[in-house]
């Protein structure tokens, strides 16, 4: 028998489904024209330091609680706002509100000025500027240096090369190290089918819809399912501006500097050779096991972007096999920066291993 | 019992069969292959045409886009140049020492 409702319940739904019409309608017109884009990166930062398009972010977000401060390194691909995208979904006001003096090294969107950038000049010339930016504004000896995708990289090889780096805690979160595990990703830059100069425009730069088009093809059909979920909860604010800041940053690359990109197509994908352990940088080798700190490899198991084979060998490569930890996060490649899961999973894990290894300040200290 | 209605479930299944085969195509060598000819081809037939336009242009003694790419590339190797010589002029002042 067909269950039965009370006339009560049946007004109540009827005037339920009207209102979320309404909503819909409302919020259906806000999209479409691109009105109500919800903020990004909204918890309160300060530039503290800046060279050539890179900028060091400070943020404030209440009493610095534990030493020694954490530096972000941001990958080159995307755009930094992923780990703060959000009020109550940001890795940073995460991080922030757990008492850690949280710092972000923000690259910026390159041009013509910056296709010369090669390996080299970030491991030499940025990070460690960046680093003692850091140490400056914070007072602090050393850092813990977390680094997100290419930024992990970055992070890693910076550690590495610099003997006095003063780092004493490294966090590679989906940090690639074996590239012949990467996938589509690199698959049309294996040897004998594009050269790196085949995707590198008149800038010098690969361009940024390069990149989108590389991410977009993993998956060219899901976004028909995820615009008919938009259409089912049109008339939750809170689902549409989560969904809005998901698309526009999912859109949102930056331009890969040429020269970089060259060594990435060479070394990293081609040779795969931090494999090996080491690479030749700047005239001299970097061994990757030269890293001093402690290490957490943080591994998101359902990251298609970054697959966790990928990520999987520097509990092999980084730093000192008695210092080296692994974190499995369930997730995916944005689990760093947001969603339910980084929220539950993430966000306080990464912050707990954070404090685990830091010190606590005797007198919590606002700036 | 799912909350979504039923033609959200129909979408999401008929997406997902028609999705998980083109993703399975899309990770193919051979996908790989003709994309990368493709692209190669498409980049071969654009230096074609630009090179052809570049000359009946320059036939009539007026810059092509060619010019400016490369006006703009000599104005960014001596911004670049610029910005060396001052970050060494910087790196003498102590106060700005990374290390």
């Amino acid at each position: 028998m067909p269950p039965t409702l009370n006339p009560i319940d049946l007004v109540s739904r009827v005037n339920r489904d009207v209102e979320r019409s309404l909503l819909r309608a409302r919020n259906g017109v806000r999209y479409v024209r691109g009105s109500h884009a919800p903020p990004v990166g909204t918890t309160p930062k300060e530039v503290v330091w800046r060279r050539g398009k890179a900028e060091l972010w400070r943020y404030r977000n209440g009493a610095v609680r534990y030493g020694p401060p954490v530096l972000i390194v941001h990958s080159l691909v995307s755009r930094s706002y992923i780990l703060d995208l959000r009020p109550g979904n940001s890795l940073v006001e995460h991080l922030t509100a757990a008492g850690l003096d949280v710092f972000l090294l923000d690259w910026g969107v390159p041009d013509e000025l910056d296709a010369d950038n090669d390996l080299a000049r970030y491991l030499d010339f940025y990070l460690p500027r960046a680093v003692a930016a850091v140490r400056r504004e914070s007072g602090a000896q050393e850092v813990t240096l977390a680094g997100y995708c290419l930024g992990g990289v970055l992070a890693a090889l910076y550690a590495a090369a610099h003997k006095e780096a003063p780092v004493r805690n490294l966090v590679l979160m989906a940090t690639p190290l074996n590239f012949d595990e990467m996938g589509a990703m690199v698959a049309f830059l294996r040897e004998g089918r594009l050269d790196a100069d085949a995707l590198i425009d008149d800038t010098g730069n690969v361009p940024a819809d390069v990149l989108y088009s590389g991410f977009y093809m993993q998956a060219p059909t899901t976004e028909i399912a995820q615009k008919a979920t938009l259409l089912q909860n049109l008339w939750n604010d809170e689902f549409v501006s989560g969904f809005q800041v998901m698309a526009q940053w999912s859109r949102d690359h930056v331009p890969f500097p040429g020269a970089l990109f060259r060594e990435l197509v060479d070394e990293f994908v081609r040779k795969n050779v931090l494999m090996s352990g080491s690479i030749r940088v700047g005239g001299r080798t970097v061994n990757l096991a030269d890293v001093r700190g402690n290490v957490l490899n943080a591994i998101a198991e359902r990251d298609n972007v970054v697959p966790p084979a990928a990520v999987e060998p520097a509990m092999q490569l980084v730093g000192d096999p008695a210092r080296r930890e692994e974190l499995r996060l369930p997730g995916g490649h944005v689990t760093f920066g947001t969603g339910r899961s980084a929220v539950k999973h993430t966000m306080p894990r990464l912050a707990g291993w954070i404090i685990d290894h830091s010190d606590e300040c005797p007198e919590p200290k606002e700036w | 019992m799912s909350t979504r209605p039923l033609w959200l479930r129909a979408v999401h299944r008929l997406e997902r069969a028609v999705g998980e085969p083109i993703e399975s195509a899309v990770r193919t060598e051979v996908y790989f292959d003709l994309m990368s000819k493709a692209t190669r081809t498409t980049g071969s037939a654009k230096r074609k045409l630009v090179g052809t336009s570049t000359s009946v242009l320059h036939v009539f003694n007026l810059p092509a886009g060619h010019d400016i790419r490369r006006m703009r590339e000599q104005l960014s190797r001596m911004e670049r140049r610029l910005n060396q010589l001052s970050e060494h002029v910087e790196e003498l002042d102590p106060a700005h020492r990374h290390d």
